[in-house]
């Protein structure tokens, strides 16, 4: 089961560039000979005791699935071989009734996992300790091919608790080869910042120089250079050999390319597969880059995650801090509306002020008494009382209080023009 | 209020782009591989043809013969004649197709056979594997909240148990639910459906698909004249992808109580992360709880990092 935690928080506060190594720590570039085992990183003999202990259990899983798988086989086998003698012994006025049953023959002897095409009869077993040790493999790994499968109920039970028990297992193993990996490569990454760092290149070519190289050293370490042996030894063509190569260290394992378990592809003069010759260590070679090339594409899928991660915590973070200055900016906007708004009106009724006194001097300059019939609204009562006030003592505590109804000065002002708004807040 | 609203908008929109994605690799797939397969299918009928209006047979052509067949039934065309397969690229297939890879289960029933498609599968895979783990992991992180730590802290404060015995409790009820509504329920269902599984077998698929192992030698919805295909390759699909979802809770939930009986401290192994800082924590008293046995057990290992398991290395 495929699961990096890719939605790391801790991580993401450390350092907010994503992580370009998958060692336990970020480089760190002012000490590049730092050497010192890292706490957080299993040492290697653990790996090597766990290491051992899988290869344990996968000639352990061989050994028992080959002891339930052959006999069921060779019964297969024996099945198919008389209905081809029986079908080569007829007539060859072939109805197409026999030949439905040939097929239908070959079908499920293929579903049995054995392969009726051939001359010879004494083609090695599928089932044999070789091809058990890569099935028991292939069922720890998740990858599951599926070219072999047990067929018996036995075989089937002893699968499941076989995977619940490998899977665990391996996952240890993968991380302590992980660990491992980090470590060489982080160490080689040190020393080349070391070199560069004499350039003075920025921290963040660094980082993106040694993620480039991680990433092209990588692929032609695991990716590039198996599969020009695959394309070699098993003739496939170099679309197939890097298909084959991806979709096995993502542990997808369609098993339409198993290395190992190859027909040579059908030339001109041959009528019929042969089974390719394979070197004895071919096999063991294939899972041990298995292993590696799986914590390689482990590591780069998690750095395509933690990419996707960055990306969407900055965007997270960048509409976050959009938002905060959307606010921000609304606020500013609406102070300085009021602000303005404000400062409109104590304009306007200062001015009001002034062309009200100069009427009054006016009318006091015509007529001295004041109008006593007058309707003394409290307004016009509170402007008569304050007329004595200092004028400029107005403005200076509407501005103080900042509101023009404090003062109980003009309501009928208010009245006339719409203020009232201004005075809610 | 905004940061829940948050937490549910983000699963949901990446439950949305994981979909998305999806459909986008069904079409393509369908697109390619269709054409290619109608082909295939010709030929196959027209070397039949042949087959059948020779007066004589003799070996080598009935090698060769048999070597197409095998050919073409490892890519899922059957040559029988009562046999009417339907296409294995129509839109539930393909859909059903790129869900198988991009959850790393690969049955292999049907592959890519085109140079396309291969190509396609390429470049498909490579970006969507970590997609669909992204997606995955963020909706498992936001599961954790009501089927892990709620449980937990009420079996504490009703209960009164201790931390440590209330996660092992928590873990086999756990347990038990996801075996047996996972596992057993849909064992019977795909044994009731699927005329020539028994139980044992749909267990077994169901074991072996949700491990995404997926060795293809049983896959639903091929048989030939399967009523509501689609809708049954859909609901598969549905099945797998929430059950994988429920098995790295699992996964999670055992790695939390490692960590909270010290087990990973003791294997120096990386230490259980909490949750993202912008969630609000459901129950308030519960990190209280939690965390003093957290910290304590991750005293050794410093480095904040992933659960275990083997597409995660050590950060």
């Amino acid at each position: 089961m495929a699961a990096p935690d890719l939605l790391d928080p801790k991580t993401a506060t450390h350092n907010s560039k994503p992580r370009l190594s998958f060692s336990a720590q970020p480089v760190l570039l002012k000490s590049p000979d730092d050497f010192e085992p890292r706490v957080t990183v299993m040492r290697w003999k653990t790996v090597l005791s766990v290491f051992l202990l899988v290869v344990l259990y996968l000639i352990v899983g061989a050994t028992v699935f080959k002891e339930l798988e052959q006999p069921h086989e060779t019964s297969q086998k024996l099945a198919i071989l008389v209905e081809k003698l029986e079908f080569l012994e007829q007539h060859p006025c072939v109805n197409s009734s026999d030949l439905e049953n040939l097929v239908k023959q070959v079908v499920s002897a293929l579903r049995a996992g054995v392969n009726p095409s051939g001359y010879s009869s004494n083609q090695s077993s599928l089932w044999d300790l070789s091809n058990s040790f890569f099935f028991a493999g292939t069922v720890i790994t998740t990858i599951g091919f599926g070219n072999i499968s047990p067929h018996t109920e036995g075989g089937r039970i002893f699968c499941i608790i076989y995977a619940l028990l490998g899977i665990p297992l391996f996952g240890f193993l993968l991380a302590g080869v992980g660990d491992q990996l980090g470590t060489i490569f982080g160490k080689a990454i040190a020393k080349v910042e070391g070199m560069i760092d004499k350039w003075n290149v920025s921290q963040t070519k660094i980082r993106v120089i040694s993620t480039v190289l991680f990433i092209l050293f990588g692929c032609l370490l695991f990716v590039t250079l198996p599969a020009i042996i695959f394309k070699h030894i098993e003739g496939w063509s170099a679309l197939e050999s890097i298909y084959f190569v991806v979709i096995t260290l993502t542990t997808i394992g369609f098993g339409d390319f198993v290395a190992g378990e190859g027909e040579r592809r059908q030339h001109e003069e041959n009528s019929g597969g042969s089974e390719l010759e394979y070197l004895d260590y071919y096999k063991p070679l294939v899972w041990f880059w298995i292993l590696i090339g799986l914590a390689y594409f482990a590591a780069v899928l998690s750095m395509i995650g933690d990419w996707f991660r960055v990306i969407s915590k900055k965007t997270k973070e960048e509409v976050g801090e959009f938002r905060a200055h959307a606010a921000e900016w609304t606020a500013n906007v609406s102070a300085e509306f009021k602000e303005t708004r404000r400062r409109l009106s104590v304009d306007i009724y200062d001015r009001f002020q002034r062309a009200a006194s100069i009427k009054r001097k006016l009318s006091a300059e015509i007529n001295l008494s004041p109008p006593v019939n007058q309707q003394m609204t409290p307004g016009k009562r509170a402007r008569s009382v304050n007329l004595g006030d200092e004028r400029e003592v107005y403005p200076y505590t509407f501005v103080r209080n900042g509101s023009l109804f404090l003062n109980g000065l003009i309501p009928d002002y208010a009245d006339h023009l719409d203020i009232t708004k201004t005075q809610t807040k | 209020m905004s940061t829940t609203f948050r937490s549910c908008f983000v699963p949901t929109g990446f439950i949305l782009g994981y979909i998305a994605y999806l459909l986008l690799g069904a079409l393509v797939f369908s697109a390619i591989e269709r054409p290619v397969e109608e082909t295939l299918k010709s030929d196959l009928s027209s070397l039949k043809a042949e087959f059948l209006n020779l007066s004589c047979v003799n070996a080598t052509a009935l090698e060769t013969f048999l070597e197409k067949v095998l050919q073409a039934n490892k890519y899922g065309v059957s040559v029988l004649e009562n046999a009417t397969l339907p296409t294995n690229w129509d839109l539930a297939s393909a859909l059903f197709f790129a869900n198988t890879m991009v959850t790393t289960v690969g049955y292999g029933h049907s592959t890519p056979l085109s140079d396309e498609g291969k190509a396609f599968s390429i470049v498909y895979a490579l970006i969507g594997v970590p997609f669909t783990m992204l997606v995955l992991t963020a909706c498992v992180q936001r599961l954790m909240h009501p089927l892990t730590y709620g449980p937990i802290s009420i079996c504490q404060r009703r209960a009164g148990l201790q931390p440590r015995t209330a996660s092992v409790v928590h873990f086999i009820v756990l347990l038990f639910l996801v075996v047996l509504g996972f596992f057993v329920v849909p064992a019977l269902v795909f044994s009731t459906i699927e005329e020539t599984w028994s139980f044992l077998d749909s267990f077994y698929f169901c074991f072996i698909s949700l491990c995404t192992i997926g060795l293809g030698d049983f896959v639903p919805a091929e048989k030939p004249g399967q009523r509501l295909r689609a809708l049954y390759k859909i609901s598969v699909m549905v099945y797998l992808f929430v059950g994988l979802m429920v098995m790295f809770l699992v996964l999670r939930t055992f790695h939390k109580l490692a960590d909270v009986h010290g087990w990973t401290a003791f294997f120096q192994l990386p230490s259980y992360e909490e949750e993202d800082e912008d969630r609000e924590p459901i129950i308030e008293q519960e990190p209280d709880d939690e965390s003093p046995e957290a910290e304590k057990a991750s005293v050794k290992p410093l480095d904040p990092s992933s659960q275990v398991s083997y597409n995660s290395i050590n950060r």
